[in-house]
This record gives C-alpha cells, structure tokens and sequence, in this order.
C-alpha cells in the first residue's frame, strides 16, 4: 500500500545498541583464507570499523567534546557538539529534509530520500532510496558528515552505516504536536543551528499558543472521521499524532479508541459514530473531490451528519503526513474549519 | 575428449566465472564506479572508496559466495545421504526451524550479537540445528535407522514451525520487513565479521566431505552393502547429516533464507562431472559459490531497488527443478 508515507512505516521498537563485531580478531583469519592478493586492505577496513563502533563518531566538524558538550540521540548513542554546522547532511526522512530546509541548512544537504519533495530545491537533491530500502552504498558514497535518520529506517541498514563510519543521529517518530519543537531543536543541536531552531521552535510553539487560545472555552467539539484518499476507509487511530492534531483543533476523532496509528475503519462504525466533520487527507483536489463522491455515494452514508451538511474538508495529505513545520499550517486549517466562528469566519 | 581433460575445462571454467563475477561484483552497485576507479584506489586508497569496494561490495560477494558454496555443498551431501534427487538443504527441517528463530527474535527484540551473528542470526542458526537435532532424536526413537522416517519427520516439524512462524507474523505485523528479509533472503547486510564467523566451519565441513566423501560412494549401493564393503555407516551418516545442517544453519544465519541453490547445483555438477562424490563436493561448492555471486549481482542490480536474492534464484532455480521433475517421468 502506498498512500501516506508515514503510515507504511513502523517504528522500530528494540533501540538497543548493536555492539561492535569481533572483526577486529576475526578478519585476518578470512583475509589468510580468501584473500591473500588483498592483505593490504586490512589497513583500510579496520580503522573505519574502529570509528563506527562504541566509539562516538570522530570526524564531525569542529570536534571537541568538552563535559556538557555532549548531544545524545532517541537511541541514545552519543554524539560531541559540533562548532560549526556539518557540510553534508544526508537525510533520511521528508520531514527531517523538511526541518533541514526551515534551519537554513538546504545548501548543506547531501542527499535525501525519494519521498523528499518538500521544499522544492530537495527534489534536485541526490536520492539515496527509500524509507525502509536506502541504499547503504549511495549513502555512503555521498561522504557525509552527518546523517539524520529515524526510527521508521530500518534500524538494521542505520546501524549497517554506523559501521562504515558515518555518524548516523537517529529521531523517534513524533506522536503528538508537542514533540515538535523539541525535535527540531534536536536537529538544531546536532547541526549546529540553535539559534535558528530556537527561532523556529518559538514561532510554532506561539501559533500553537494562539490556536489553543482562540479556541479557549470552546464547548462543543465536533466529532471528526479522517479518511485517508485511496482504497478503503483508513483513518487515523489514537497513536497517530494526527489525532493528536484533531485534538488540538478543537475537534474529537472518531477513531481515537483504535490503538494504532492508521486503520482500516468499518462503513456501519462511520454510521453509527454519525462524524460532524470528514477530514480528507488528499494529494490534489481532483482526489479529494474522488474521495468524497465515493465516500457520499456509500450506502447508509448519506445520513452521516458531515455529509448532509456538506462538511467535507480537504487536508494536504503530504503536510499532514510528515512530522515536520507544516504540521502547524494543517493545525490551523483544521481548527478553522472545525470552529469558524472563534477565527473571525462565518459560522 | 577424455575425462581428466573435462574435469580440467570444466574447473577452469569455474573458476574463471568466480574471479570474473567478484570482479564485476566489485565494480557494479548503485553508485557508478569504472575500472579506472578502481585501478587508482588500488595505487591510492580513499576513504569513500575503501567502503564501497571493500567494506561493501567486496565483503558481500565474499559473503555470497561462502553462502553458495555452504548450500550447495550441503546439497549434495543430503541428495546422496537420502539417493533422492529432490533433496536440498531444507529438507530436514533447517529453513523452517532457523526461520521460526529469526521471526521470534525480530518479535521479542532480542539484538544480542555474537560471533558476527545479529540477534536474529544468532537465534536462527539455534534454532536451525535445534530442529535438526529434534527430528533426528525423533526418528531414532523406534530403534531402527531410517532414512524416510527422518524425511518424513523433517516434513512435518518443517510445516510445524512454519505455521508457528506464520502465526508470530500475523500476530506481529511490524516485523513484516525483517522477516522478509530473513523468509526470501539478502546479503544487504553484508560484513567482514560475518564472512570471517561462517568461513572456517564451511572450509572444516569441505574438509570433512571429501575426506569421507569414499563412504558416501559405498552407500549409494544400500547401507547394508556399504556395511558389509567396511564403512562405518552409522558413524558415516551421522557425520553427514551434522555437517549438512551445520553448513545450512551457519547460510541461513548471515543471510536468511535462499532456497533452490542447494538444490540445483549439486544437480548441474553431477550432469557435467559424474557422481563420484569427492569431485562433486568440491566442485559444487565451487560451482554454488559462484552461482549465488552471480544471483546476488543480479538481485542488487537488476532494479533501482534491491530484490530478496530468494527471488533470483527461485526463479532460476524453479525452471530446472521442472525439468528434473518431468525428465524423471
């Protein structure tokens, strides 16, 4: 299935870290056996085996790992402070290229994923594959001096590039609207662009401040069905930070008792939940007005309230599917759409 | 022609074809690099390029090739320990049991690693020669020494693990890319450590086969002739059996499961060279080396994305299979 980017991938649970091998005591042994003609390479792996391993990664710039200098990631490896921001970033999710960009550090960027496609400049960017399938080679042929992974790659092919050397700084996947600013802040640190994130992080956490405001006192919140455009009915569940956001604005999700971050929903539950609103998570305007035709045209769905009144909504489905600044933009839509009249609208 | 001069050619041949395909299993991957590049890492080594030719390429066709020659050899050890044709290094059990390892580990989280193995690794080569173990204890419970009933317990305690497995993927859904990986096989992963863990047990097991490989001609007659000619036929077919598991268990271990190489390749030596086990077992785990090298270069460069090499060679391997099957007909 290939809708929503975020929805395909799982975090993946066990963040332990995976020990340097023994190949340190092994590799000649195997070098005598197979590769006599090679010897001399022993000189070249061993070192870059050395710096991937417990060892922080030595050659970000401007090392100097002072005491409290030392920034650690969501799996909790360790990394020193860089001084001055790394030269070649490779990215390895759309909403970290998207964070990048926000912190002025688009020119730094090396290489990101073929799901990068916001900004528009990260298109021109080299790909180094997918979410679950990049390519350790491309990666590594990039020659980076830091690179910013998740928890939805596959923790085996981030810790294959931890062993050739790279310093890879792995994310956790956000939940709610509130792991935002200190993600970004997270990319700041280890970028050295503070300053920027601190800008950045500021200005969200005040529109967040201003839309929990307008909506202060609000006694009604709408009851909302979020349907993802494509085959079936899947909407998000409560470990989605998209219920979150529904919260958030001020509206309650449907589907928020599913313990999952997106689900298959059942056409009688839509019926019997009787939604205020439909949110349609669409690519463009042709599917979302695809979604919604096929949606009203449901047997039994017609009497749902959010159909006979025309509430209906389109949602951006690729800000709405990455954890990155543009989720804010999707906050204030929906929570202009589901209360009208605090935002000055008609209602 | 006489048959010293075939077995020339043909050992030539193949190893030609395994010195060409690391060649070219060095020079191509995602990342484009000529000849030209490689000649002048040779006199002027880099950083970027020590990684993508030897941490990278170089540790995976290794590492393909220790895989090959592991299953194809134990292949052809089970094809003459069971004289059935169809016989591959699965058959008694080790693929099921090793993937139920893999699928759990991946399910529970367990990472530890050792000896070069990952967490899963670890417990599919466990589990691998754990089913083995069982199937031989079980097959030895009614006294006498069959060779179908351990064909027939194989079977079942296979299908008994792989609806176990099937059960913890249904129930664990997040593991699905992992155990992809383990079900249809990768050398994504590749490393140096691995190669180094698996290669002396699979130069021993080599060892080993062909030093007994006199005894596995004499029980090609029936056990009670091979008896009766001197060879110690229980000792003879334990020490097969070990070694075939073994080899299949540290292969699936590294890489997961690739079916169809123990299979065939035993298969295709014997048409070239005859059934004279000693040079069978050199030669397929020669000819399985270079065969699963070449499977691996195709599975990596044949789309933008990296194949599971189960495919590759399943859809080598399922063709001659066919044949097989209807030629015996």
């Amino acid at each position: 299935m290939r809708r929503g980017w975020e929805m395909c991938l799982q975090p993946t649970r066990d963040g332990s870290a995976v020990g340097d091998m023994s190949l340190r005591h092994a590799s000649p042994v195997l070098l005598g056996l197979l590769l006599t003609a090679l010897a001399f390479s022993q000189e070249i792996i061993l070192p870059q085996e050395k710096a991937g391993g417990h060892v922080p990664p030595a050659h970000v710039p401007g090392v100097a790992p002072k005491a409290g200098q030392v920034i650690t990631d969501d799996l909790g490896r360790s990394f020193p402070r860089p001084a001055r921001p790394p030269e070649r970033i490779v990215s390895m999710a759309p909403n970290i290229t998207e964070i990048l960009f926000a912190l002025g550090l688009g020119g730094r960027v090396a290489g990101v994923t073929r799901f990068c496609d916001f900004p528009l400049e990260a298109q021109r960017l080299p790909r180094i594959g997918g979410l679950v399938d990049p390519n350790v080679e491309i990666v590594r042929s990039l020659d980076p001096d830091l690179v910013v992974a998740f928890r939805g790659n596959p923790l085996r092919l981030v810790d294959r590039i931890r062993k050739l050397g790279l310093p890879v700084f792995v994310l956790d996947i956000g939940r709610s609207l509130d792991d935002l600013a200190p993600l970004i802040t997270k990319i700041g640190r280890v970028t050295a662009a503070e300053p920027r994130a601190e800008e950045l992080s500021a200005g969200l956490r005040s529109r967040l401040a201003a839309v929990d405001a307008a909506l202060a006192g609000a006694a009604r919140r709408p009851k909302v069905f979020v349907l993802l455009y494509g085959q079936g009915l899947w909407t998000c569940g409560g470990e989605s930070y998209v219920n979150d956001l529904i919260g958030r604005a001020g509206g309650t999700n449907v589907a928020s008792a599913l313990p999952k971050k997106w689900a298959l929903y059942k056409r009688e539950r839509i019926i019997r939940d009787d939604p205020d609103v439909v949110f349609i998570l669409a690519r463009s305007a042709a599917d979302f007005a695809a979604g919604r035709d096929r949606l009203a045209a449901m047997p039994g769905i017609g009497a749902v309230s959010a159909v006979r009144t025309g509430r209906i909504y389109e949602i951006d489905e690729n800000a709405a599917s990455r954890f990155g600044p543009r989720l804010v933009d999707v906050l204030d839509r929906m929570a202009e759409l589901l209360h009208p009249d605090r935002f000055g609208g008609r209602p | 022609m006489s048959r010293a001069r075939g077995l020339r050619i043909f050992w030539a041949i193949c190893l030609v074809l395994c010195l060409a395909g690391f060649l070219v299993s060095v020079l191509t991957g995602p990342v484009r690099t000529t000849p030209g590049d490689l000649v002048r890492f040779v006199q002027n080594p880099d950083r970027v390029h020590a990684a993508i030719f030897l941490d990278l390429r170089l540790a995976r066709g290794v590492l393909a090739f220790l895989v090959g020659a592991a299953l194809a050899l134990s292949g052809a050890i089970l094809q003459g320990y069971f004289r059935n044709p169809m016989a591959d290094p699965f058959v008694v059990g080790v693929s099921s049991g090793a993937s139920l390892g893999a699928v759990i580990a991946t399910a529970v989280g367990f990472e530890a690693v050792a000896f070069g193995f990952s967490g899963p690794g670890l417990l599919a080569f466990l589990s691998g020669l754990g089913i083995v173990s069982t199937v031989y204890a079980l097959s030895l419970r009614r006294g006498g020494f069959k060779v179908e009933t351990i064909l027939l317990t194989g079977i079942a305690a296979g299908a008994l693990a792989s609806a176990l497995t099937s059960f913890l993927l249904f129930m664990r859904s997040d593991s699905y890319d992992q155990a992809v990986f383990w079900l249809l096989g990768s050398f994504q992963l590749a490393e140096w450590s691995q190669a180094a863990t698996i290669a002396p047990w699979i130069a021993l097991c080599l060892a080993a086969s062909l030093w007994l490989a006199r005894d596995m001609d004499l029980l090609a007659l029936g056990d009670e002739t091979a008896q009766a000619l001197g060879s110690p036929v229980r000792r003879v077919r334990k020490a097969f059996l070990a070694m075939s598991a073994l080899l299949a268990a540290l292969a699936v271990a590294v890489s997961g499961i690739i079916g169809f190489v123990g299979l065939v390749v035993p298969h295709w030596v014997r048409l070239l060279i005859g059934p004279s086990h000693r040079r069978l077992f050199a030669a397929s785990a020669l000819a399985g080396g270079t065969f699963l090298l070449y499977c691996d270069l195709l599975a990596r460069n044949l789309l933008p994305a990296e194949l599971p090499i189960g495919v590759i060679t399943a859809a080598v391997g399922a063709p001659f299979f066919l044949y097989l099957l209807h030629k015996k007909r």
